[in-house]
């Protein structure tokens, strides 16, 4: 880890962060106070106008009267995959793959630091970001939540569906990191973190529609997010957390190795 | 065992830099094949090829960018490949494309990289910065080429290394730049500094060498001194004469003769100046020309395919 790299990485790549971030906040603000304990008939009306197929692939669930399960099914279901997985794909081009195709990274390594210390500051920086992100929206939910309707929320379950976003997000971005190392271009690197990406919110969304796709929840991270097992206690996240952390710790290590021993086109 | 290592560098003190044998392909089938030289302490050594023929191929892998398929470089007897981080705080490096984090100003790069050697602000950045008349507060992004060439000058010499690699580093500059350059690097040399420098630009070698080597098509050609490299080349003048007589002349005076239209001669000169200066005193002389020539012209007849002198 270098501390000048580090620096100069957070100085380009902040606008970005803050970006995503707004857009999610305009988004939680928004749901949030579609909430009316009382009278959830809008909502609903305003669902039943859609194609049910639409409603559930976004895993909206039918009637709900608890400001917890609300959150959980419109906005922890779709948006809170969406946006970060835009983020990360972005961010983890940016670390490595773009100063290896633009040819920066020639100068980076022209300094007297390993491979290993400038990808890491690298991979440390989009680690760190990443659970900044999970976290803010975290923050932003509770305080939202409690300002608009305040004892309404139930703290633990919010905080379980949060912790699982934020640990589904640093597992992919591992793997984004990890793609990120390995190529050349940096438009493959996109194109993999993208593809692999898609396809867990595609799936995540098939598994959400039809029982006959079940199979495919094994398939995508995102259906770790399983709102109803969240819900219910500990159990569900401290088994799956082990498993996004080991993803996490694997593909974060694999994108050093492999950029520590390859050829560079620099 | 820090002491063994010392003793181990003093003993190869005379040869700094060393490429053995180094052989690496790409998918295209180009690459570099064999390549064996040596550089030693406080040598310039000029590193000439056409574009294409290897010359950073060659350098990335004294960079250690590259896995090479086969032989190995040293520098100060470290491999360059993997003891990168150690070379690296002596080396000074000018890439051959030019390639910045494009969003920072000039300034802020050059501080970044004197940061990440450790220092504040690198000792010779202020004095470079206005001998290469550098505006370094403008964004990189929307600099021209030529000041992105003197901002990745300025970023491998600002350390003050003692060996130094550089990658066409006149490339994009202006006359008057490239003068200035060249005036660094004879400073440098009667510094003691080792360097290593590609070009394909023949006279930019030649006023700072002692030593160079031609690479053509991935393999070297020759590695000789620069005198002896200067005796083989060939220059081509156009000498215009009066009349048809002086053509005759001309073609009895033993030079080496090209195409001849009208009252214009193409005449080849090696090391026969005295000989040309006589035949010319002959006839009446009307116009004279030196060809610009290319590096392959000027080489190509003393050091063909097989690398052997003709």
């Amino acid at each position: 880890m270098n501390r000048a790299l580090f620096h100069t990485t957070l100085r380009s790549n902040w606008v970005l962060l803050v970006i995503i971030f707004a857009i999610m906040m305009m988004y939680l603000s928004i749901i949030i106070s579609m909430y009316e304990p009382d009278n959830m008939e809008a909502v609903t009306a305003m669902l039943d106008a859609m194609p049910q197929q639409v409603v559930q692939a976004m895993g909206f669930a039918g009637l709900i009267s608890d400001l917890t399960s609300f959150l959980a099914s419109y906005y922890y279901s779709f948006i809170v995959f969406l946006f970060p997985m835009i983020y990360v794909i972005i961010a983890a081009n940016r670390m490595i793959a773009k100063h290896v195709d633009s040819g920066s990274m020639a100068y980076l390594l022209a300094t007297p630091h390993s491979r290993l210390t400038i990808a890491s500051t690298q991979g440390l920086y989009l680690l760190l970001s990443t659970a900044l992100l999970m976290v803010s929206v975290l923050v932003a939910g509770l305080l939202f939540s409690s300002a608009m309707f305040p004892g309404e929320l139930d703290v633990g379950a919010f905080l379980r569906l949060n912790i699982s976003a934020l640990l589904i997000f640093l597992a992919l971005s591992g793997i984004c990191f990890f793609f990120s190392c390995m190529v050349d271009d940096s438009r493959h690197a996109v194109a993999l973190s993208g593809g692999i990406a898609g396809l867990f919110f595609v799936f995540n969304m098939l598994v959400n529609v039809g029982d006959q796709m079940q199979w495919l929840r094994y398939l995508s991270l995102f259906s770790l997010l399983d709102a109803q097992q969240l819900m219910a206690g500990w159990g569900f996240l401290v088994r799956s957390g082990l498993l996004l952390f080991g993803i996490t710790f694997v593909t974060y290590g694999a994108g050093l190795a492999v950029f520590n021993r390859r050829s560079l086109t620099l | 065992m820090k002491h063994i290592s010392y003793i181990f560098q003093n003993l190869e003190v005379d040869t700094l830099i060393r490429v053995e044998r180094l052989t690496k392909t790409y998918r295209s089938g180009k690459g570099i094949f064999d390549i064996d030289f040596d550089v030693s302490e406080g040598e310039v050594f000029g590193y000439l090829g056409p574009n294409g023929a290897g010359k950073t191929t060659t350098i990335r892998q004294l960079m250690g960018f590259t896995n090479a398929d086969h032989g190995r470089c040293t520098i100060r007897g470290l491999d360059t490949r993997r003891e990168a981080k150690d070379i690296q705080r002596h080396v000074g490096y000018v890439p051959g494309e030019i390639a910045f984090l494009e969003d920072m100003t000039g300034l802020g790069f050059l501080t970044l990289l004197s940061q990440m050697r450790g220092m504040k602000r690198a000792p010779r950045m202020d004095e470079l910065v206005d001998r290469f008349e550098l505006e370094v507060g403008e964004r990189i992004r929307r600099m021209s080429k030529g000041m992105k060439q003197k901002v990745a000058i300025i970023a491998g010499f600002m350390h003050d290394p003692t060996v130094y690699i550089l990658d066409e580093p006149t490339s994009g500059l202006d006359p008057l730049m490239q003068t200035t350059f060249i005036e660094l690097i004879l400073e440098e040399k009667r510094r003691g500094k080792t360097i290593l420098m590609s070009s394909h630009n023949f006279a930019e070698i030649d006023r700072t060498c002692h030593r160079a080597a031609i690479i053509r098509e991935g393999r070297l050609a020759v590695v000789e001194d620069i005198a002896k490299l200067k005796q083989a080349q060939r220059k081509v003048f156009v000498v215009s004469v009066a009349a048809d007589a002086d053509l005759t002349v001309l073609r009895d005076s033993g030079l080496e003769l090209g195409s001849i239209t009208n009252h214009q001669v193409e005449v080849v000169i090696g090391a026969d100046y005295d000989q040309f200066a006589a035949a010319l005193a002959r006839c009446s002389v009307v116009g004279l020309d030196m060809v610009p020539q290319s590096l392959e012209d000027v080489f190509m007849h003393y050091y063909g395919k097989g690398g052997d002198p003709a």
